[in-house]
């Protein structure tokens, strides 16, 4: 039997971190090290290693730094086991989030990642990075990656999910029923930012997790009284700060 | 809040409680300069409590999880805040950012 994930280590933040904090980051880790949709726990892990190895990654900062990314050709810094080919979508959407494309994203679907894998993909690169980011911002070492969950992937697609305007299908709220009737829980209006990741619901239920302790639950995003110990505008300032530094128009 | 500071941050607090010392602990923690980060972060936690600072590390990493997802997948803007944004997008003029191509009419 696998042990839990550690609890992660604050012992090195100089200031205490709140419990709810804590639980998401423990229930993240556990996440990822589970095994997936369309991913093993071996193969989320080692995307969540090449999520957390990309900035270091030579390729990605040279083609950060050019005018065309796709026009710099190389190797990316050795991610275990995994296809280059993913090796190269996540380094993408780690380092370089602004400039994919819907011709990148067909590209990348016509190299051999089917749609559903590609969305679970996404969905770990991105809380990997956002754990990364808290991590540094707090002034810790990242957590450790935990060790892989044994299993097979349950290939479950909802048959819900459907064109709706993005790149990926998407579940609508009003067709969110049966074993996604729980995915959007009680908010009146849900964002396509909360949608997006629904062709892989797992990966909603761990979005909505991160979303509502590090930011505000979905239901309350839209009322301007809710806020922590920051104020709103200052919450605001900060994320419409970070958005425009990853140049992401949403 | 001036938007200005979004964009354009300066010596500006942009009309926010330590607008400035925020704009410069989130653009340290996005750069890839340590000792900028550590450096922030003693000016950023000298003017905000310590569950403020929490909360700055926490939104810097929410919203560097929801850009990735929102930028991977090419979800649009939502027609409703698409109807309510015109001003701000045009102010901090966010058509230059790739993105907006995912959001019909937005370029």
């Amino acid at each position: 039997m696998a042990l839990p994930v550690n609890d992660p280590d604050y012992g090195e933040a100089p200031v205490p971190v709140r419990e709810e904090l804590k639980a998401a980051h423990r229930f993240l880790l556990e996440h990822v090290r589970a095994p997936g949709t369309w991913w093993t726990g071996e193969e989320r892990v080692a995307i969540a290693a090449a999520s957390r190895g990309a900035p270091n990654c030579g390729l990605c900062q040279a083609r950060k730094e050019s005018l065309s990314a796709g026009a710099i050709g190389g190797r990316h810094r050795a991610s275990g086991g995994l296809r280059e080919e993913v090796v190269d979508a996540v380094h993408r959407i780690r380092t370089d989030p602004g400039r994919l494309s819907k011709p990148w994203f067909d590209e990348v679907i016509a190299g051999g990642i089917a749609e559903g894998p590609y969305v679970e993909m996404v969905g770990v690169t991105a809380l990997v990075a956002g754990l990364d980011y808290f991590a540094r911002a707090l002034g810790i070492p990242p957590f450790p990656l935990p060790a892989p969950l044994p299993g097979e992937p349950s290939r479950y697609r909802p048959a819900a999910a459907k064109p709706e305007g993005a790149w990926v299908p998407m579940i609508t709220p009003e067709n969110a029923a049966g074993p996604e009737a729980d995915l959007y829980g009680e908010a009146a209006i849900i964002p396509n930012i909360m949608r997006a990741l629904s062709l892989v619901p797992s990966e909603v239920r761990a979005l909505r997790r991160a979303a509502e302790t590090h930011y505000v639950p979905v239901e309350q995003i839209s009322d301007p009284t809710v806020r922590r110990a920051l104020d709103r505008p200052q919450m605001e300032l900060v994320a419409a700060r970070v958005s425009a530094l990853n140049e992401c128009f949403y | 809040m001036q938007l200005s500071v979004v964009t354009q941050p300066g010596e500006s607090d942009g009309g926010v409680p330590h607008g400035a010392r925020l704009i410069a602990f989130t653009d340290a923690v996005q750069g890839s300069d340590d000792e900028a980060v550590a450096r922030e972060r003693t000016a950023l936690r000298s003017v905000v409590s310590p569950e403020a600072f929490v909360d700055v590390c926490a939104l810097i990493a929410s919203f560097n999880v929801v850009d990735r997802v929102a930028d991977a997948t090419g979800i649009p803007l939502d027609p409703m805040l698409y109807a309510m944004s015109g001003d701000i997008r045009e102010e901090l003029q966010l058509a230059r950012f790739r993105s907006a191509g995912n959001t019909p009419g937005a370029r």
